[in-house]
């Protein structure tokens, strides 16, 4: 009965194994062809590993804020914000206090782990007018891995209401 | 019937080209065979005076991308003074390239004992690194080159003595 399908009716029982293997084959080959390239740990880019987003909290106030992926850390003494044009007034307040560490060579540095808010004061800043945030920043991974110092640019409109906009642009990296 | 044979055969195809896609990307992501673009590099030494990658050219050649800033990178190094010494007589060369300023490299150089050249690298350096293999231009990042100038093997992260020794041993 169960052997070839004679009827509509037992049509389905012996072609549902073929249905399922196919998709077990599609799985298996996807996760294959996933591994293949992702031998070994994949670490993240900076711009991942260390998210920048910014946003208005009143017309003098900007929100500065760096989300840190799980196993990644930053550098107190490496994180500097810059606003474009300069003529906008950028105040950057003491940053939060860290995690403290002893390192051999540079003695005591602190790190941030999971995240960073800094309230940037901006002095002049109109209605409607754009201004770029510029967020230094430089850190590692605990796999072992460093990156170089890294910018990342959020524009940002003041809004002439309550619109704000936040669209993250180009990143630029350097050295030294 | 036709449509469930017809669904298998669509999954089958979307499954085979998700594995040459991935197959793919893992050779694309392979290193190069030849290290000519690092050959011909010249950058400054902590002193100042240029040196030329290439007069290392016929040595078992192990380029390591480092900062002071990065502290797996400064980890691994005593290892490589350890390999420089006890194999450089075979033929084995270590060479630095730091993504750092000159005075910090010097002054760890010193403290280091570093048996091996300490070059200072920039945007041209870490180009060379990301055209090899390094997409992320991380550090640290090691280049292990033939004696005749072919790569044998790229690695992102700190290498374990053990993974070093066995690579090298191979070459020399």
């Amino acid at each position: 009965m169960d052997r070839l399908p004679t009827s509509t009716g037992l049509l389905r029982r012996p072609l549902r194994p073929l249905r399922e293997r196919g998709w077990c084959i599609a799985l298996a080959a996807l996760a294959l062809g996933l591994a293949l390239p992702a031998q070994g740990q994949n670490p993240l880019p900076p711009d991942k590993a260390f998210r920048f987003s910014a946003r208005f909290l009143d017309g003098q106030t900007v929100e500065a804020r760096f989300a840190i992926a799980d196993g990644y850390y930053l550098y107190r003494d490496k994180v500097h914000f810059a606003v474009e044009p300069a003529t906008a007034g950028l105040t950057v307040p003491p940053l939060p206090e860290g995690k403290v560490k002893e390192d051999q060579f540079f003695g005591r540095v602190e790190t941030y782990r999971g995240g960073l808010v800094v309230r940037l004061a901006l002095k002049d800043v109109k209605p409607g007018q754009q201004v770029v945030i510029a967020a230094e920043s430089q850190g590692c991974a605990d796999i072992g891995l460093c990156y170089p110092p890294t910018v990342q640019r959020v524009t940002l409109a003041l809004p002439e209401a309550s619109v704000i906009q936040n669209t993250p642009s180009d990143k630029k990296p350097w050295f030294n | 019937m036709k449509r469930r044979l017809r669904n298998g055969l669509i999954l089958g195809v979307a499954a085979l080209i998700a594995l040459a896609a991935g197959a793919g990307f893992a050779l694309w992501d392979r290193p190069p065979k030849r290290a000519d673009a690092l050959f011909a590099l010249s950058l400054p030494d902590t002193g100042g005076t240029r040196q030329s990658l290439e007069q290392w050219r016929g040595k078992v050649l192990v380029v390591n991308f480092w900062a002071t800033w990065c502290e797996p990178c400064r980890e691994e190094m005593p290892e490589f003074v350890r390999a420089q010494t006890e194999l450089g007589p075979r033929g084995l060369q270590f060479v630095g390239i730091a993504v750092d300023q000159a005075d910090k490299v010097g002054r760890f150089a010193r403290e280091l004992h570093l048996n091996y050249p300490a070059l200072i690298g920039g945007y041209d350096a870490m180009e060379v690194s990301q055209g090899l293999g390094n997409h992320l231009a991380a550090l640290p990042f090691t280049i292990i080159i033939d004696r005749q100038g072919r790569i044998a093997e790229t690695h992102l992260g700190p290498l374990k003595p053990n993974q070093l020794r066995s690579i090298i041993s191979d070459l020399l």
